[in-house]
């Protein structure tokens, strides 16, 4: 097993079936996986905002930093070793805030928002999402078999 | 059980010696590049860190820097001052690792370093100026959590009981248990290090900084910038994003939420440039 590592606002994808996607310190910002069973490609995108019109020439440099420029390029990734759109099983977690938050960092809720959006005008479904509370998260994708696992600071693993 | 915490204190290492021998110097209208030079060469860990510090992005030096004169000749007081806080505050860390907290004594400084970053982030935004005063009290805003860490980690399942099921934050868990919280602690910590009052303060408030004034800063300057670190991911550790928001902070900043998703993208690109500066432990 191998793991590689996703840095925030950073993408990886794989179809080497010893790979393992991770992603570490989720606060606010969104994890997407998603994985083609038949193809065996696997990708991980972890963005830290929702809308790239906040600072364009950034999302061109770096399109994983946002939602809207992130998730199409995490899908083409995959596309390009072989992956199709009609097989692809999409999972989601992150997008956590802190304890109050009535008037300011509502970040975690906007990315939670901005992505349900694009998954749904694109017809593509959430198969399982993670998301919201107050803690941090780590997000695991194996390649080997599509599964994704979620640990929360100071809890356990789940699977989602 | 607060005597004993107290007590703890005792245990920690004392501030590196040459730190504060240069603080003095720094303080001095007429310090000169040798008389420096000849304190920070005493300390061969600090030595090694001024110099990666000064070779980091984040400090812009065009040149490679090679010796520690030609360091401390091109940075300039007020990052002299950042990097030699730095240099000596990751000594410390290195050598006591915040268990309980953390798993490695390595993710409360980066924590640590992200706080520091963003401190002068806003500084910079606010104030139109960064200010080492406040980049020192972020850099050491959780060090309470070195001597806490031992008694978080025996009564966890106690305070995660009170953090899941009964609505505390960590902060006001650990006051129950324990009657002090880690931010007192941590300006007890400060006081030993003989660092001034308000350094002190903002460690001792920086969760708290409604119960100071509003017109003392910098308790609100990392307050604020520890919230930001945290929302990325570079959190403090196990307590994380059980924290609370105040109300009163982001009208006092007058930031509207273009700026403070702004704020994170310069965030990204200031710990990207101090890499040098995060891996320090």
């Amino acid at each position: 097993m191998v793991d590689i590592v996703v840095g925030i606002s950073d993408l990886k994808v794989s179809h080497r079936p010893e790979d393992v996607l991770v992603t570490y310190a989720l606060g606010s910002c969104i994890a997407v996986a998603v994985y083609d069973p038949v193809a065996k490609v696997g990708g991980l995108l972890h963005y830290m905002l929702p809308d790239s019109t906040l600072d364009p020439e950034k999302a061109r440099q770096n399109p994983a930093m946002f939602a809207d420029t992130g998730i199409p390029v995490l899908f083409k990734s995959c596309y390009a070793l072989g992956a199709e759109k009609r097989r692809m099983i999409v999972r989601a977690a992150g997008g956590a805030s802190i304890l109050d938050d009535t008037n300011f960092f509502r970040i975690g809720q906007k990315n939670i928002m901005a992505m349900r959006k694009i998954f749904w005008k694109n017809n593509v479904m959430i198969e399982s999402e993670d998301t919201g509370g107050n803690f941090n998260r780590t997000v695991r994708l194996a390649l080997t078999n599509g599964k994704t696992y979620v640990k929360t600071s100071g809890g356990s693993i789940k699977e989602i | 059980m607060i005597e004993k915490i107290l007590n703890s204190i005792k245990a920690i290492p004392a501030f590196p010696e040459t730190v504060q021998r240069l603080m003095i110097l720094l303080n001095r209208e007429d310090y000169s590049v040798q008389e420096l030079a000849t304190v920070v060469k005493y300390d061969q860990a600090v030595t090694a860190n001024v110099l990666r510090i000064a070779n980091s992005a984040y400090f812009g030096l065009r040149e490679k820097v090679k010796s520690v004169e030609q360091a401390l000749s091109l940075l300039g007081r007020k990052n002299l001052i950042r990097t030699i806080q730095t240099a000596g505050v990751s000594k410390i860390f290195r050598a006591v690792p915040a268990r309980g907290y953390v798993t490695t004594g390595s993710e409360l400084w980066q924590h640590s370093v992200a706080v520091a970053l963003m401190s002068q982030i806003l500084s910079r935004r606010i104030r139109g100026e960064e200010d080492d005063v406040l980049y020192t009290a972020a850099l050491l805003h959780d060090v309470g959590k070195m001597i806490m860490g031992e008694y978080v980690e025996e009564a966890m399942t106690a305070i995660m009981d009170k953090v899941t099921q009964q609505g505390y934050s960590f902060l006001e868990a650990e006051e129950e248990v324990f009657g002090i919280n880690h931010a007192e602690l941590g300006g007890k910590i400060a006081e030993k290090w003989k660092y001034p009052e308000e350094i002190r303060d903002a460690i001792r408030y920086h969760h708290r900084p409604d119960l100071l004034s509003e017109d003392r800063p910098v308790p609100w300057f990392v307050h604020l910038s520890d919230q930001f670190a945290s929302l990325m991911g570079v959190d403090g550790g196990i307590d994380g994003l059980a924290c609370r928001a105040l109300e009163q902070t982001i009208p006092m900043f007058q930031l509207r939420h273009k700026d403070l998703e702004t704020c994170f993208i310069l965030l990204h690109q200031d710990m990207d440039r101090a890499k040098d500066v995060m891996n320090l432990v």
